[in-house]
């Protein structure tokens, strides 16, 4: 098992979270996944890393640095995000019933290690 | 944007909504243009479209020397703009999409808004006879006919 | 250095593990030497992590400091060790009042009330948050059903009885802000065509923007309104990324994007279909307490909004 999929799986073990990838954040393109069935990670990779540039365009606007972790709620679950180096971005897609706070720990500590 | 059919035009339209491409050009694989968007002198039309022709069928010749399937994309990265040539089928026919991007959007956020744009075609598609071919010596008329209603002329 | 202090210390150096941080914390924060005191206290939470009086010292010591946040955690972990912990919940409710969550304040100074109803600091900190509630024109909160020792207690407040009350414990409740401000606060005062009038001490790091990317109110960034022009152009955007990725996710609707970064907590919302709102906050507040900031800016907002319509 790759680096890659081993942050994957342990990202994709927490309840709730119906899957993950990798993706490259400039391009919006899936590096790696581990999805569900109905979860469409091509979009999924395409629309956070979109996402991603723009919060990191406003955050510049703000006067302080890039996101580590992003969450955007909808009303049935949840994107999380968290960029990494090499501009690699870690994402899920969680249900709302997720454990958020775990989802995030075990994000932060994924993303720190890829690239 | 302008459109030869107006069943393009809404599918198209969503197209350039979503994905911020600064010009995008959809043509037939024998490179008569069908629809633009962006481009300012129907010279440059002619010439993006007899280019992305000749490049799709070459690739695809590349591909078949392979032994592979077609190439579903192709995409060339550019210092400040990236250009995407796609190939793709519609009830009229195989159609080819150049796009033309900058920084402000990106290649997922293109390629996923084109195959979206694909199916939006596929059910906006009259279902009827497709036209006839027409005569050379009409052709040089029809050309002419479909650059002035993509200009507005 | 005091003979009390040099005492303690001494008492400290002999026997370590024994509980004398408590009092020497106590000491130095009285004295004004908060640094001292925070190391002292927090040397004495890592052999006593769960001793709620040492987690109710260490946020008497932050809050003297100035790190309300940091108070706010210290007074939690207090009250999770012992939930009757009266200065805790005093010291929560005054940075609720600050806050300007009046019934969140108010519900903790009920608590510390059945906790200890002789305490007569209490009843007066709850007609004082009233009154400057009632100023400040928040909306009233009904009194809780059920006994209500406080009632007992005289009133009004004044300033002579708060005086009287335990020391540390007046320390909180003359920290609860007068109304109307200073007159030293007068330039960070809300305008009154603010959105967030009465919600806050100050509209910054709170922002309002229409659909079309312009400022509605507040101001964020480091120039004030100048960033805050340039933030707001990029909220709509922000606004329709947000719908679209929900959308074309399968996840409904979206209703806000929490951001943390480096040097600050973001959060975004959407108080109507054609604004939205943005809460940045340093790091130390807790996203899910900036998320209801914002839930709360985002009340005051529609009120604004249907206000000026």
């Amino acid at each position: 098992m790759t680096p890659a999929q081993a942050s994957l799986d342990r990202v994709t073990r927490i309840p709730g979270v119906r899957g993950a990838l990798i993706a490259s954040a400039a391009d919006g393109l899936v590096v790696a996944e581990q999805l569900m069935d109905g979860v469409d990670g091509r979009a999924a990779a395409a629309l956070t890393g979109s996402l991603i540039a723009r919060l990191g365009r406003t955050a510049e606007e703000a006067g302080v640095r890039p996101p580590v972790f992003v969450q955007l709620r909808g009303e049935e679950g949840s994107i999380l995000a968290a960029p990494g180096s090499e501009g690699l971005v870690l994402v899920a897609v969680v249900g709302p019933e997720a454990n958020l706070g775990l989802a995030r720990l075990e994000m932060l500590d994924a993303a720190g290690r890829l690239g | 944007m302008r459109a030869l059919e107006p069943w393009v035009e809404a599918p198209l339209q969503s197209f350039l909504a979503e994905s911020s491409a600064r010009l995008t050009l959809l043509m037939t694989t024998s490179g008569q243009v069908v629809a633009q968007h962006g481009f300012g002198r129907s010279l440059d039309v002619m010439t993006a479209a007899a280019l992305g022709a000749g490049i799709v069928a070459s690739t695809e010749e590349l591909a078949r020397l392979m032994g592979a399937p077609r190439f579903e994309a192709l995409v060339h990265h550019g210092a400040r703009q990236s250009c995407m040539l796609s190939a793709f089928v519609t009830p009229r026919g195989r159609w080819i999409g150049l796009v033309v991007f900058g920084q402000e959007t990106s290649v997922g956020i293109v390629q996923l808004f084109f195959d979206q744009m694909v199916r939006q075609l596929a059910d906006a598609a009259p279902r009827e006879q497709a036209p006839t071919p027409k005569l050379a010596e009409n052709f040089e008329h029809d050309l002419d006919a479909s650059l002035r209603a993509l200009f507005g002329r | 250095m005091t003979d009390e202090i040099r005492t303690l210390t001494q008492r400290l150096a002999d026997e370590p593990s024994s509980l004398a941080f408590l009092e020497l914390g106590e000491t130095l924060r009285r004295r004004g030497q908060l640094d001292a005191a925070c190391k002292v206290t927090r040397a004495g939470l890592t052999r006593y992590p769960g001793l709620a009086d040492a987690h109710d010292l260490l946020g008497r010591i932050l809050s003297d400091l100035g790190d309300l946040a940091g108070a706010f955690d210290a007074w939690a972990d207090a009250l999770r060790f012992d939930p009757m912990r009266t200065g805790a919940l005093k010291g929560i409710a005054f940075l609720y009042f600050r806050a300007g969550d009046v019934a969140a304040a108010l519900d903790h100074l009920q608590r510390a009330a059945e906790a200890d109803p002789d305490d007569p600091a209490i009843p007066q900190a709850i007609a004082r948050v009233r009154r400057d509630a009632g100023r400040a024109g928040l909306p009233a909160v009904e009194e809780p059903a059920g006994p209500d020792r406080h009632r007992e207690a005289p009133a009004p407040a004044t300033e002579a009885a708060v005086a009287e009350a335990d020391v540390a414990e007046s320390d909180v409740v003359q920290a609860i802000p007068a109304a109307p401000p200073a007159p030293a606060e007068a330039d960070r005062a809300i305008p009154h065509d603010s959105p967030f009038a009465g919600i806050a001490e100050d509209e910054r790091g709170l922002l309002l923007a229409d659909a079309s990317g312009q400022r509605l109110g507040g101001e964020v960034g480091r120039h004030g309104m100048e960033s805050g022009d340039r933030v707001a152009a990029q909220l709509a955007g922000l606004s329709r990324e947000a719908a679209r990725a929900t959308r074309l996710l399968g996840l409904g609707g979206w209703h806000s994007i929490a951001v943390e970064t480096a040097d600050a907590h973001l959060f975004l919302s959407a108080p109507t279909a054609e604004t939205v709102l943005l809460a940045v906050r340093e790091p130390s507040v807790p996203m899910a307490r900036l998320g209801l900031l914002a839930e709360r800016a985002g009340r005051a907002a529609r009120h604004w909004l249907e206000q000026i319509r």
